[in-house]
């Protein structure tokens, strides 16, 4: 009887134990993981005890973005085509942030999403003051960052540590890199120290999500090609002011409405008609983005209003998207691409990759383009009825049917 | 009535035989209980005779020769003892009582053993690491004195896989018929429960079963054996687990005839939240109970017995050296991370193995026994893992939150730069032959070397800034860059349901489950009855099935996860444009369930992602006889083994479809049924189905195995105190269901040379895949009242042994399987052991092996992509290869199975007032990081693989790049500016084959995990102990085990060459003709697990 006692008790204590023993903690709540509003004044002055500031965006670059960049030490670490010695033009910058101890901040809303492909280790952020757009891209070595950083969610950056500068111009947040591409194209040219990629681990650290996305507070500015290029200088000359105002367009998120792609593209320079053929091997194939033999430079297709304005549209090769048709409504066009009339939506940029062309005047427009976020089935529906085009048939580089629905 | 009138007779002929002969009788009980012991082992060391004791610890020896003997009593659990007797002639001659003593240290450090083991049986991504030998209750010397020793530096015996050693229970096998491994958490924390055991040395004749090429054990649990009354323990440890509860029970053999043994066991440990110590961010709950009540007749038993040990633990994982150096721990575990500012970790193990077994022995006369088990477990091993989707990759530890991520791109080209800075690990020893750029491509100057805050030379084109920033982020072990982000893991959910509540969560906790059941019957026949002859027979029958399936463990705030594969989805583009399917098609090709109506969102407890079957059957005939002469003992036994093999699956896999609808595209017969099985591909051909509506369940084809075993053994006794010993064995052995199947969560496709009963030619066929194995081992054994001892060399050579591997492939971008065949191994070596006895407290032993464990072949491998992308294209064809074949350079490399050269001396001190002390020290060397064959790729080398596609851009009809050598094989090696081959700049391999040149060959050579300093190549151990008697046959006993006294931080354990190989793609080309390997070959380091420091085990036993 003593001994089933004993067996009874050490069961029950066992199976007791276990039974508390296995949890884990308590699920975060959205309140856990977000920072308020309120909040937020208390935790920037918990990270800087000696003061911060938020700065507006256009005023971040104003503060401490400067034409040369106070990175380099001498003049052999400035590239032959980012430097151009007659205008003393530069087009890739990196300046370091003093602080002086102080928490240098800024903040904005995510306009990007890197699912499609398009945008890769890099987003945009919008602050809107006064209704007006200001912009900023964000360079970030975290693949699939808009997986954590999502479209419509508002951060907050701690930019000590990090620096501002310009690639190819664009204005934008990173740290100092060197490019040690030696099998680009122009490689001589490019290798070197430019804007690079702030560390995954580091971006994470310094940035805070504010409440939850809100896709709808991203503001975007609808207007026809026309519009665009009347509120925009397409040949900016060679001073500094005009870059400057040339500068903080890049990176507004646009909606060009009614335009169709032209079934053209430019090739280096040269503006030539699309073809059929396959997209791996034929550059001008009437895809979003042909192969570019793995160089990765971004393609352009032309899109074009009723009249004669158009502008590049931009994809890369490694989008989901980039061998998919262009768009075109009777496919009885130029490389069955003609007639298209629908909405281009994404991110406009000015992209100049060689100061020489500035300083000498050669400008042709194509510096200005559109970089679409998706399409409709990849979350981010940039261009509109792009569905309509053939989603049953195989793929095959062939001409499309005009029949064909 | 009838049993009682048998019985009767037998004693009676026991007792007029033993009158009439010379005999030896005996009893052996417990010190401290006075109970008997049952199972304890008599040997006659003169004449080579032995018993063991029945249930009421006695013994009876007859036919025995007079003189003077030595009679040594060895059981589990207890310390042997020597007794001298004069057997008179004729007589029957008694042994007084004999009285064991309790070997508590041996005890505590099975104890020790079985936890360490269990815990290593699995690690993640079904990698498995070194695994120590659990069988440390042996009386051979050799065993006895490395099982626990070598533990630490997971010695395996000779070499072998975990799969060579046997393990039954009551004679029934329990090795998984689908891994080939014991599970040992089935009986987690129940040492007294597995306290009983025959260990058999490899090869050596058995009782229970033919053996194999390892050691065989067969655990016996029946009541009986377990000393009545009750045994409660404690301990505590700084090992994963803190502390341990037992309580064991025993009734002894009743007046009724049974007799019933319990234990239950408590291990446990909240989550570890201290960074550095010995199982950070780990938890561990385990309770074990374990219940067998045995009826005892006089010529028969009955067993029943049941146990199980329901276990949820955190685990760890190997990481780089950089991370080990950066946090300044070998305990650093990147699993967990603070969730609501506790510990969570990402990878728990839930594991639960209830085991019921029924065995019957049955003494038909004396001269025949039979005995016969049925048992069946049900195995369920899950364990979790965060999985994600669109988002970046939560792992701290994953190469791009390092800082040697910021190299990349910053290691010179060998062939283009000259001045460089050489690179340095923290601790002044050099990195290799790596460079940092020094200078730009136009020459100029970028500035000196840096040392950074990790003690590394670093090359001026790294940013100084964020180098350090990073480091000082590791260095500090912040929580947000060395733990896992639950904060932003969840944000990211909740901002995902801000955004759109259908969509798929971006992290989620994934639990993948592999289970198994399996249900055995063994029966084995004994008879003695022709004089110097005992004859036996076994057939053992087990069906078992794999269960393998993924559940949904938890969202993480998400509002459901979509069963899509990211693989499939990430590589959408290629699979639309190089297969001619349509967008609606591709959609198909994403999810892991294709049929109609299929509900894609998952959530929590939802299975996904795969849920297939492997049925096996098997079915063993064996038979040995074992031949005893005054001077030679002879045995032979021949097995021949039926297995098979079936793949089912609920779930029809877009990409097994996909690739099926290939291989009709592309003409390509051969494999138009290998994805599903030939019959339900047939039903689709024929019209008869879709593979939407095939079925709920596809069956795959059956594959049969046929596998002949024979092995004998010879032992010549020069005298009573020495003899040599003999063994030898033939086999082939099938390759496990794990090895079998390409990508069997995908679909049917298995490795080539598995054949059906279709298409199979000839029985031959049935063992065309079968590894074939020949061993022989040599022994000198010697057997002193002060000194004792063994010698025996080993030698074993395998052939067309089967591996599976699966990686990411930075060239095809995507995760590739690969299966090597034609694996050929050698195991040479000599094991040692000496025991002498120094004066009457002191003892020491010595042990020592010798070993050269290593490939005598390369092997053929065949890699596709999982998710179906091609892997290549034919430069003549143009066509898209979705399966690449290459030879695997493995030849002379060294297999990575523990280290091959150990060492142990053993001071053991024992007082009869029952203290107990040991100090050991151990050496290990010749330890090799196991090989990834992606690294070793024939087609690396010679730019063209053996099926004849081009690598790394050596490409084009006229390898206009590549050397022909007298081989044959366009060696990639350096040509001048003439075209001509410079030799000089290649490192050749073990055969003579050059590798690639520095620093790549940095990435294809053999790692050695023998510590740099010898010094740090020992280890020292010890233990102290004491019995206390108290009154009423009460005792209690202490014990302190510690190991690694010295707390030796330098010794690695084990881990893997990362199969990943740092590639980029070369710009101005196609995607197959252009990859390159980077300069940066550090870019994917590969991974250890090192020793614990200074550990300790502490138990308390208390016996009333």
């Amino acid at each position: 009887m003593k001994t089933s006692k004993y067996i009874l008790y050490t069961v029950l204590s066992a199976f007791v134990l276990f039974a508390m023993s296995s949890c884990e903690p308590a699920a975060l709540t959205e309140d856990d993981v977000f920072v308020q509003e309120t909040d937020l004044d208390a935790m920037l002055q918990a990270e800087s005890p000696e003061g911060y500031k938020i700065f507006e965006l256009e005023q971040f670059l104003d503060t401490f973005m400067t034409e040369k960049g106070n990175f380099w030490s001498d003049t052999s670490q400035y590239r032959e085509r980012s430097w151009d010695s007659k205008h003393d033009l530069y087009l890739y910058s990196v300046d370091t942030i003093p602080t002086n101890g102080r928490g240098i901040y800024i903040r904005g809303r995510i306009t990007t999403d890197d699912y499609a492909g398009n945008f890769y280790k890099a987003m945009v952020i919008q602050q809107i003051i006064g209704g007006k757009q200001q912009n900023l891209r964000i360079s970030v070595d975290l693949g699939s960052s808009a997986g954590m950083y999502q479209m419509g969610q508002e951060i907050v950056i701690r930019c000590n540590g990090l620096a501002v500068g310009r690639y190819a111009n664009q204005p934008q947040l990173c740290v100092p890199s060197y490019n040690n591409n030696i099998y680009a194209m122009n490689a001589s040219q490019k290798v070197g120290w430019c804007p690079g990629r702030i560390e995954g681990s580091v971006f994470r650290r310094n940035t805070k999500m504010i409440g939850a996305p809100d896709r709808s507070a991203i503001k975007y500015d609808t207007l026809t090609l026309a519009t665009l290029y009347s509120e925009i200088k397409k040949k900016p000359s060679a001073n500094t002011t005009d870059m400057s105002a040339v500068r903080k367009m890049d990176g507004r998120l646009v909606v060009l409405k009614d335009v169709h792609f032209n079934g053209q593209y430019d090739d280096n320079g040269t503006v030539k008609d699309c073809v059929v053929g396959h997209p791996d091997t034929v550059g001008g194939a009437n895809v979003f983005a042909p192969s570019t033999q793995n160089i990765g430079y971004p393609q352009s297709r032309i899109v074009q209003d009723q009249g004669t304005n158009t502008l590049m549209c931009s994809s890369s090769e490694y989008a989901k998207f980039a061998y998919y048709y262009l768009p075109g409504a009777d496919k009885t066009g130029v490389g069955g691409c003609a007639n298209f009339e629908g909405t281009v939506t994404g991110i406009l940029g000015w992209y100049l990759d060689k100061a020489s062309d500035l300083a000498d005047d050669k400008l042709d427009g194509f510096e200005w383009s559109v970089t679409p976020r998706g399409i409709p089935g990849f979350g981010i529906p940039d261009i509109q009825m792009y569905y309509q085009g053939d989603t049953e048939s195989p793929w095959v580089p062939k001409e499309y049917d005009p029949n064909d629905k | 009535m009838r049993n009682k009138l048998f019985s009767m007779m037998c004693v009676l002929c026991i007792g007029l035989t033993a009158f009439a002969q010379t005999s030896l009788k005996g009893r052996v009980i417990d010190d401290a209980t006075q109970t008997p012991i049952v199972g304890a082992r008599i040997t006659l060391a003169n004449q080579n005779i032995s018993t063991t004791t029945n249930a009421s610890g006695d013994f009876l020896l007859l036919y025995l020769d007079a003189m003077d003997e030595e009679v040594l009593i060895e059981a589990e659990g207890y310390m042997a003892t020597l007794e001298l007797i004069n057997l008179k002639e004729n007589q029957a001659n008694e042994l007084v009582t004999v009285q064991l003593q309790q070997d508590v240290v041996t005890q505590t450090q099975d104890e020790i053993l079985l936890n360490l083991t269990e815990e290593e049986m699995t690690d993640d991504e079904g990698r498995s690491q070194a695994q120590a030998s659990s069988s440390s209750a042996s009386t051979d010397v050799f065993n006895s004195t490395t099982s626990f020793a070598w533990s630490t530096a997971r010695y395996r015996n000779r070499g072998y896989n975990s799969t060579a050693e046997t393990y039954y229970i009551e004679g029934l096998p329990f090795n998984s018929a689908e891994r080939g491994q014991f599970n040992y958490s089935a009986m987690g924390g129940l040492n007294d429960a597995s306290r009983y055991k025959e260990v058999l040395n490899p090869m050596e004749a058995s009782d229970f079963s033919f053996g194999g090429l390892g050691q065989s054990t067969n655990y016996m649990m029946g009541a009986s054996r377990y000393a009545q009354g009750w045994k409660v323990g404690a301990a505590g440890t700084n090992r994963n687990y803190k502390a341990r509860l037992n309580a064991t029970y025993s009734s002894g053999v009743m007046s009724n005839g049974w007799a019933i043994t319990a234990q239950i066991a408590y291990r446990f440990s909240p989550y570890v939240d201290n960074k550095g110590i010995i199982g950070e961010g780990i938890k561990y709950y385990s309770l074990g109970y374990f219940f067998t009540a045995e009826r005892v007749w006089d010529n028969a038993r009955l067993k029943l017995i049941t146990f199980g040990a329901p276990t949820e633990r955190g685990q760890n994982a190997a990481v780089t050296q950089e991370v080990y150096d950066l946090t300044g721990s070998n305990n650093y575990n990147p699993y967990w991370g603070y969730q609501n500012g506790k510990v969570r970790n990402s990878r728990i193990v839930k594991s639960y193995d209830p085991t019921v077994i029924a065995a019957y022995e049955w003494k038909i006369d004396e001269q025949q026994k039979l005995k016969a088990a049925v048992g069946y477990h049900y195995s369920m091993y899950s364990n979790s893992a965060l999985n994600y989707f669109n988002a970046p990759d939560p792992r701290p530890d994953y190469y791009r939150n390092l800082p040697s991520a910021m190299w990349d791109g910053q290691i010179a080209n060998p062939w283009y730069e000259t001045s460089a800075d050489q690179l340095y690990r923290a601790d002044g020893t050099p990195y290799g032959y790596g460079l940092f750029i020094g200078e730009d491509m136009m020459g100029n100057y970028l500035g000196s070397a840096w040392i950074a805050d990790d003690g590394n030379l670093v090359g001026p084109s790294v940013n100084k800034e964020q180098y350090n920033t990073l480091v000082n982020l590791w260095k500090t072990r912040d929580n947000k860059t060395t733990q896992i982000d639950w904060n932003n893991i969840y944000a990211a959910n909740y901002a995902n349901n801000a955004n759109d509540p259908t969509a798929s969560a971006r992290y989620f906790i994934e639990r993948r489950h592999n289970d198994i059941q399996e249900a055995t019957a063994a029966i084995n026949y004994q008879n003695t009855q022709f004089e110097h002859l005992k004859m036996t027979a076994g057939l053992e029958g087990r069906f078992s099935q794999g269960i393998h399936y993924k559940t949904v463990d938890d969202l993480l705030g998400g509002n459901q996860w979509i069963d899509i594969d990211a693989f499939a989805d990430r590589d959408i583009k290629e699979l639309a444009s190089n297969s001619g399917f349509t967008q609606e098609d591709i959609k198909l090709i994403r999810q892991n369930e294709t049929r109609e109506g299929y509900e894609l969102n998952k959530k929590d407890g939802d299975r996904f992602g795969y849920d297939y079957r492997i049925n096996m059957g098997n079915l063993k005939a064996w038979f040995q006889n074992e031949w005893t002469f005054h001077e030679i003992d002879l045995y032979y036994a021949l097995q021949l083994n039926f297995n098979s093999m079936q793949r089912t699956t609920n779930m029809i896999n877009g990409r097994a479809w996909y690739l099926t609808k290939l291989a009709v595209e592309q003409g390509d017969a051969e494999n138009y049924w290998k994805y599903y099985g030939k019959s339900a591909f047939e039903r689709i051909d024929a019209g008869d189905a879709t593979i939407q509506n095939v079925g709920n369940t596809i069956v795959g084809d059956a594959h049969y195995f046929l596998d002949p075993a024979f092995k004998l053994g010879l032992v010549y006794k020069i005298n009573g105190r020495n003899r040599l010993k003999l063994n030898a064995l033939a086999e082939t052995t099938a390759p496990y269901a794990r090895d079998a199947y390409i990508s069997q969560r995908v679909h049917d496709r298995v490795v080539d040379n598995i054949y059906t009963h279709d298409n199979a030619k000839s029985l031959a066929d049935f063992y065309a895949s079968s590894e074939k194995v020949a061993s022989a081992d040599l022994t000198y054994e010697f057997n002193y009242p002060i000194v004792r001892g063994r010698v025996t060399g080993f030698f074993t050579q395998s052939w067309n042994g089967t591996e599976l591997n699966g990686y990411y492939d930075d060239e095809a971008r995507t995760f590739v399987n690969q299966a090597l065949t034609g694996i050929d191994k050698r195991y040479l070596g000599i094991e040692a052991a000496l025991a002498v006895k120094l004066g009457t407290y002191f003892t020491l032993t010595g042990a020592a092996s010798v070993g050269d464990y290593r490939y005598t072949s390369d092997a053929n491998s065949v890699t596709s992509a999982e998710n179906g992308m091609p892997m290549t294209q034919d430069q003549g064809t143009m066509d898209l290869v979705f399966e690449t074949r290459d030879k695997v350079l493995l030849k002379g490399l060294k297999l990575s199975s523990g280290p091959q050269v150990n060492a142990s001396l053993k001071l053991s001190f024992f007082h009869s007032k029952m203290w107990f002390a040991d100090v050991t020290v151990n050496y290990h060397d010749w330890n090799y990081l196991s090989v990834a064959p992606s690294r070793r790729m024939q087609g690396l080398y010679t730019g063209r693989r053996t099926d004849g596609t081009a690598v790394n851009g050596w490409f084009g009809d006229t390898y206009t790049n590549a050397i022909e050598t007298t081989d044959g094989l366009d060696l990639r090696v350096d040509v001048d500016a003439n075209g001509n081959a410079v030799y000089e700049n290649a490192v050749l391999d073990a055969n003579g084959v050059p590798v690639l040149k520095y620093p790549f060959n940095l990435m294809t050579m053999q790692e050695s995990l023998a510590a740099t300093n010898p010094l740090n190549r020992f280890t020292v151990d010890a233990s102290v102990g004491k019995l206390i008697y108290l009154k009423n046959r009460q005792s209690v006993s202490i014990n302190l085990s510690v190991t690694n006294l010295t707390n030796n931080t330098h010794f690695k354990t084990g881990g893997y060459q990362q199969a990943r190989l740092p590639r980029a793609v070369r710009q101005g080309q196609l995607d197959y003709k252009n990859s390159t390997i980077t300069s940066n070959a550090w870019k994917y380091p590969s991974k250890y697990y090192y020793a614990w420091g200074i550990n300790f085990f502490l138990t308390v036993t208390y016996k009333f």
